[in-house]
């Protein structure tokens, strides 16, 4: 080929995929449709998942909390939604989503995820990986039974059991440690705590680090300040907590933390 | 003169073809940051049963339109129409149905909203 031939077709070459282009951009661009929800954005994935903690609130149906969350590869459940809700609390969102989250948090660790239920294992097999088939997603037509985690009953202030200091050195901060049981013992995730100081105020949740338990949560203390700590479904609230002076084995003081307990009594008939 | 819109077209085709390939093959389109409003029906469907089910417990219709407004300019009430279609033809349980239609209930107690113009 001559010199010429040779232009013409890399004229030919740029024309065309310039062709391509002008098509697939301005004539038929990509239109998302059919999409999964593992393809969200970061803050409709989070909406997404919060939605999937408030429904599994209402339901109590763990199996399919499970199975929609399967459809999030990348998640690891437990971890994921603890995070998400203390993101959320700090982010000031409503305090039943959050508690939804820190309940369903909860659920999904007691629950280990090496044991996956039968619903589980039909959606990351086929719904997550399905692309051009719909696949009705599982309903409840053959839904297993349900698991309830204990949640605190309306109508029945939580009273405080016992109160002591925690002199533990492995703890890198003082923590005000609260646990919640109901009245057959169990531990109480979701339960909404307000811990209010000389110059502010602050709220955790019960069950937002499964790891430690359902009804365990924690708040960072000062050291020097005192706290009034009350649950949001108790009478009374618990003042004057404040960091006291530990020693250790080799006699050097550090700031020691505080255990509460607080358990929900029998309604009396 | 002949051989020059020939050696074109070639090129031309030749650039499309190598387009293509690239566009589909190479370097395929990936669906990432996308928008509720594009979810699959089944995907969607079960959007909207999580909201009558969130519905449920909350019965608040502030938080339903706000979740359901994710899924497009439409009125809320469409999706949930067009939910509880699905879950009819696809064998959902009652309860489902159940919670799909006691949202659209709950919907059309809503006031219509309020005309945008006019005199």
């Amino acid at each position: 080929m001559s010199r010429s031939d040779w232009v013409s077709a890399l004229i030919g070459v740029i024309l065309g995929v310039a062709l391509g282009l002008y098509y697939a951009w301005g004539v038929s661009p990509v239109e998302y449709t059919d999409t999964s929800p593992a393809s969200l954005r970061s803050d409709f994935r989070s909406d997404y998942l919060a939605l999937i903690a408030v429904a599994f609130d209402g339901t109590g149906d763990l199996e399919r909390a499970r199975a929609r969350l399967a459809l999030f590869p990348d998640v690891l459940p437990a971890d994921t939604l603890a995070a998400l809700a203390q993101q959320r609390l700090a982010q000031g969102r409503p305090g039943p989503e959050v508690s939804a989250l820190a309940r369903l948090a909860s659920a999904l660790s007691g629950n280990p995820a090496g044991t996956p239920g039968k619903t589980q294992t039909l959606a990351s097999t086929r719904l997550a990986t399905s692309t051009s088939t719909p696949t009705r997603f599982p309903t409840s037509t053959r839904r297993p039974q349900l698991t309830r985690i204990p949640t605190a009953t309306p109508g029945s202030p939580f009273k405080l059991e016992s109160e002591e200091t925690v002199c533990d050195a492995r703890l890198a901060e003082p923590l005000i440690q609260v646990r919640v049981l109901d009245a057959s013992g169990n531990e109480v995730s979701g339960v909404e705590i307000l811990v209010v100081w000389d110059t502010g105020q602050d709220q955790f949740f019960t069950g937002l680090k499964p790891e430690l338990g359902e009804g365990y949560g924690d708040f960072t203390m000062t050291p020097g300040t005192t706290y009034t700590v009350q649950l949001a479904q108790a009478d009374i609230p618990v003042t004057g907590i404040q960091s006291e002076e530990c020693t250790d084995e080799r006699g050097e003081t550090f700031a020691g933390s505080w255990l509460l307990v607080f358990v929900q009594p029998e309604d009396r008939p | 003169m002949k051989i020059i819109p020939a050696r074109l077209l070639i090129g031309i085709v030749l650039g499309l073809v190598t387009g293509l390939v690239y566009g589909w093959i190479i370097s395929p389109v990936e669906y990432i940051n996308t928008a509720p409003d594009s979810l699959r029906s089944d995907y969607r469907t079960d959007y909207v049963l999580m909201v009558a089910q969130a519905y449920a417990v909350e019965t608040d219709l502030v938080s339903v339109q706000k979740r359901l407004a994710a899924l497009g300019p439409e009125p809320p009430s469409d999706a949930v129409v067009e939910a509880i279609q699905y879950a009819v033809e696809h064998n959902f349980s009652q309860t489902d149905i159940e919670a799909l239609r006691q949202l659209a209930l709950g919907l059309r107690s809503l006031p219509p909203p309020a005309a945008i113009g006019g005199p």
